[in-house]
């Protein structure tokens, strides 16, 4: 028999359960949420009727079944009418009649296995994980040993000197050995719990080791216990089956297995009783696809990435206001126009980038800011058109023009041949961002021939020139990427950007995975690239004093909106917007004077409820009663675009002086 | 280094785990199965055999617990499983070789065979996100992994070979056939087998099917799938060497497990076609009260598992650079 872990063997992510800062909270809320999650996915609720169905015929025989199962005598082998539905046994006895009195055997035993696996489960998995060290070495290895001890023959070599064995040691057998799969899920998901905050607190506070245990570590590992007791569950219904039907059970219980074999014995399907042979595996079948869409369903939704969700665009509302005149500018290279990208989520969609227009001009480096979850990764993909799982957005609106032709209509097949030649992208993370499994040499070679005729010589030629350029000796070119230092990694994902030399490339925090020494010289290098060879970068970061130095203008998001664009050395000179200043006083000045790091109070809006008015009215300094009723609209301000009230009516000088000592700190 | 230290020290825990449950399981049990078999053998095996029989099942009242473990760890380390009851006088050993090779073939083609369609289908229906294959076939297998799959056997017997008559009933090959090498009994055998390998790759596709979609669903969401629709590569590209290389490198370890099964793993079909493999053996010793051939067969099924997870880790290493450079 295949181990049961084959089926349902998809990981729960970790970063799923309690997500976000208030763990405390997010615990509280994980049963109504799963309850909620259960009752919207519909292979939880025909898995839930089903077991409901065998359950109430596991309780109830006496009232539901026409005759008593084994008492009663009727003729032989009869065929279905309406006094025996299934007809009768090689016995005489009614088929359906003993199908109903065999539920109960088969729910028990699922339900006492399950328990008595989870249990153990629960309590090898967290204690290893938990606890750590050597416990942690051994337990994991028993847990090991046990996944790969062939259960199903050892099951019958201790069936072989226990014959007849009772339903007791039944389940106390298929429980103390179908414990592992569960221990080894429940084991890695508390190793990523043990470093969570909620739990370092309980440490902190001296809570006893047991106390953690059951009442933090427990109830946020819901779904995966559940999950465990489902798997077990249909494990146990198989294998008892299996067992009863080789004749390894009791002959006498009255079971479905039983039947089976009492029905393989007779001959039944030969001799053309054929439901006394098919409706016991029926019935197997059904009790254990109860389970296992059970299951199923919970593997969904503790893992959301294997739902999928649709973008209803109905719903999707976003800002009114018709784009500012484009420049216009005869080396314009890049335009975007009224673009707006959203997010289907379970609460409806949810607009990430909300009207949003720039232009990007030959060999400009457009720098776009903000905090995180303000939307400029999604940005800079939706231009790309690189959104898809697991930032399942969609444009909703809006044009990018590239070179003349609007991107948002390519079709996938003539985006293909613009893509890298044209432009490239450099991620965040080169780990991540890189195949694992090829080397630096083979993801080149992908790209140049996927656009050239090159042969196989002058990509290697190219792909040493490429390197040679962010300064990386050729000879990394056939390593594998875990084998290259952070620094390297990142440089030789530019590198690949480089291939073809593109008009534009895009680049999404490329080094906030580095160190500041190593971001700076980064920084200088990818400025030098971008002077000798030419093309544009839009670099997205959420460290505004990165590209002080090297952006020629500042787009500054705020809520999926844009809320400041101009040049930056005038948005550092005289920043604007209130939260354009509050980024600039977030972070240190290496020459000004010694001063209080101010910063902005609170975190970016949920952009599922954005508040009604100006989004940034609730942590804004300068909040007035218009904020918080009217959303402001974007204005041209001295040849800058800022969108806040205080320049309804032209600059406001009150806020500008404050500004002006802000940024001279920077400075 | 570390790494395949740590694993030579896994097999050699589970070896010896699986040693140590033959001996101890027949001491555990109450009842007195072992010594009414013992009675059937005495005036057959010369009193040599007959020793080691009573070591390993716990018979002999004379000697220690200790040390009667030790004599029966340096028999087997030995190589010596006994003398099967129902073969009489044939060794156990040369039993087993007899009839693996039906089961090596019938349920090793078959894994395998489960293994690459569903992984196939799994990887296209996780590419296909939401599409005709991804919506109709993962739910139909959530369902039918819950099979009880000797049953599955008896229904296709009672189809294909009592209604339709399409396929013999069971067996390995026609009795009256004589085994060699020739077309007719590579005909006959091939006949045979199909059945039984249906029921197989029927039950054991699904579970390779779900955890591949899966897989793909949860790799397509990488930064690299990305960067390669970013590179402008061919969606075919994009789906095998990036997607497709890298979801299933989870799956082989399962994979090579189910080939660890296949000795063990479809017993209760063969047992239900009657084929002459080790799982029908298995069952025959069983109801033979035959304990040294079923033990015999449990620990050969038993290592066949370990090799073949053995054969994981270096396909693992092969596929994937950073377990290479990790061991």
């Amino acid at each position: 028999m295949t181990l049961p872990s084959v089926a349902d063997s998809a990981p729960a992510s970790p970063q799923t359960v309690g997500s976000g800062p208030a763990d405390e909270a997010t615990r509280r809320r994980v049963g109504a949420d799963l309850w909620r999650a259960v009752s919207r996915n519909r292979k939880a609720v025909v898995g839930a009727l089903l077991l409901l169905f065998f359950i109430v015929l596991a309780v109830f025989p006496g009232q539901i079944a026409p005759y008593s199962g084994t008492a009663e005598i009727f003729p032989r082998g009869l065929g279905p009418s309406s006094a025996h539905w299934f007809g009768t046994t090689a016995y005489g006895q009614d088929v359906l009649s003993q199908l109903i009195w065999s539920t109960r055997e088969s729910v028990i035993i699922a339900f006492a296995v399950g328990g008595l696996a989870t249990a153990i489960a629960v309590l090898v998995g967290v204690s290893a994980g938990y606890l750590g060290g050597t416990s942690d070495g051994i337990l994991s290895l028993i847990t090991d040993v046990v996944l790969v001890i062939p259960i199903f023959p050892l099951i019958i070599v201790i069936a072989a000197y226990e014959r007849n064995s009772g339903l007791f040691t039944l389940v106390i057998v298929l429980g103390a050995l179908g414990w592992s799969y569960g221990a080894r899920q429940l084991r890695s998901q508390t190793l990523s719990l043990r470093t969570r905050d909620f739990l370092e607190a309980a440490r902190v506070r001296g809570e006893r080791k047991l106390y953690v245990i059951l009442f933090e570590i427990l109830p946020t590992m819901t779904s995966l216990i559940v999950a465990s007791f489902l798997g077990a569950a249909l494990y146990a219904v198989l294998f008892a089956a299996g067992l009863q039907f080789i004749g390894l059970g009791n002959p006498n219980s009255q079971s479905w297995g039983t039947m089976l074999y009492w029905a393989e014995n007779n001959e039944a399907l030969g001799a053309g009783m054929v439901y006394w042979a098919i409706m016991p595996g029926v019935c197997v079948a059904l009790l254990g696809a109860a389970f296992a869409l059970l299951n199923y369903a919970f593997d969904e939704i503790s893992n959301p990435a294997l739902r999928l969700r649709k973008l209803e665009r109905k719903g999707v509302r976003t800002l009114p206001e018709p784009a500012p005149a484009p420049v216009e500018r005869s080396d314009q290279l890049l335009e975007v126009r009224e673009l707006s990208v959203a997010y289907a989520s379970d609460a409806g969609p949810v607009v990430a980038v909300d009207n949003v227009s720039f232009d990007v001009a030959r060999g400009e480096f457009l720098g776009i800011v903000g905090e995180s979850g303000c939307g400029k990764s999604t940005l800079l993909y939706a231009i790309a058109r690189l959104l898809g799982a697991p930032l399942a957005g969609e444009i909703t609106d809006g044009q990018v023009i590239f070179k003349g032709r609007d991107m948002v209509t390519l079709a996938e097949k003539e985006l293909r041949h613009i893509r890298w030649r044209d432009y490239s992208v450099v991620m965040q993370s080169a780990m991540n961002a890189l195949n694992p499994v090829l080397t630096v040499a083979a993801q080149m070679r992908d790209a140049c021939e996927a656009h050239s005729d090159m042969t196989k010589r002058e990509i290697e030629a190219r792909s040493r020139e490429v390197l040679r350029l962010v300064s990386i000796d050729p000879v990394h070119l056939h390593s594998y990427p875990h084998q290259l230092s952070g620094g390297m990694r990142q440089r030789a994902m530019i590198a690949m950007a480089l291939l073809f030399t593109p008009d534009l490339v895009i680049m999404d925090e490329p080094t906030s995975a580095l160190d500041v020494v190593g971001q700076r010289s980064l920084m200088v290098q990818i400025k030098e690239l971008q002077e000798r060879l030419g093309f544009a970068v839009v670099f997205v970061t959420h460290d505004i004093s990165l590209v002080r130095h090297f952006s020629d203008r500042l787009l500054v998001m705020y809520a999926a909106q844009v809320s400041e664009l101009g040049r930056t050395d005038q948005v550092f000179r005289k920043p604007l917007h209130p939260y354009t200043r509050g980024l600039l006083e977030a972070f240190p000045s290496i020459h000004g004077p010694k001063v209080r790091l101010v910063g902005i109070p609170g975190s970016p809006p949920d952009l599922r409820r954005p508040p009604a008015g100006c989004r940034f009215s609730p942590r804004c300094p300068h909040v007035t009663d218009r904020c918080l009723t009217r959303p402001p609209a974007l204005r041209d301000v001295e040849g800058e675009l800022v969108r806040c009230v205080l320049y309804d009516n032209g600059a406001a000088p009150e806020i500008g002086r404050e500004v002006a000592t802000a940024a001279e700190r920077v400075q | 280094m570390r790494f395949v230290l740590r694993r030579l020290g896994f097999f050699v825990v589970t070896l010896w785990a699986a040693v140590t449950l033959n001996f101890l399981i027949p001491r555990l049990m109450p009842g007195n199965a072992a010594i009414a078999m013992m009675s059937r053998y005495k005036g057959h095996v010369n009193p040599q055999s007959l020793h080691a029989l009573e070591i390993a099942f716990g018979v002999n009242q004379h000697q220690s617990l200790l040390s009667a473990y030790f004599t029966y760890l340096g028999n087997i380390a030995r190589g010596h499983f006994g003398i099967s009851l129902t073969f009489f006088p044939d060794t156990v050993a040369h039993q087993v070789l007899q009839a693996l090779p039906w089961t090596l073939c019938l349920v090793g083609i078959t894994t395998v065979l489960a293994f690459l369609l569903g992984t196939l289908i799994g990887l296209i229906s996780g590419w296909r996100r939401g599409g005709m294959l991804d919506g109709a076939l993962p739910p139909l297998f959530v369902i039918t992994s819950a099979f009880p799959y000797f049953w599955l056997a008896l229904l296709a017997i009672w189809l294909f070979a009592i209604k339709l008559g399409w396929f013999p009933e069971s067996g390995g090959y026609e009795v009256t056939s004589t085994i060699g090498w020739n077309w007719t009994f590579a005909n006959d055998v091939v006949v045979h087998s199909i059945l039984p390998a249906l029921t197989i790759l029927v039950t054991a596709i699904g579970g390779w099917i779900l955890t591949m979609r899966n897989n793909m669903i949860t790799v397509l969401a990488e930064d690299y799938v990305r960067m390669a629709r970013a590179k402008g590569l061919k969606p075919w590209r994009i789906m095998w060497t990036y997607a497709g290389r890298n979801a299933i490198l989870p799956n082989l370890v399962g994979f090579a497990m189910s080939l660890g099964f296949v000795v063990g793993g479809a017993i209760l079909v063969e047992f239900v076609f009657n084929y002459p493999g080790v799982g029908w053996m298995f069952l025959q010793s069983v109801e033979n009260q035959d304990y040294a051939l079923m033990q015999a067969l449990f620990l050969m099924i038993t290592v066949t598992v370990l090799l073949a997870i053995l054969a994981a880790d270096v396909a693992t290493a092969l596929l994937d650079p950073r377990t290479r450079d990790r061991a």
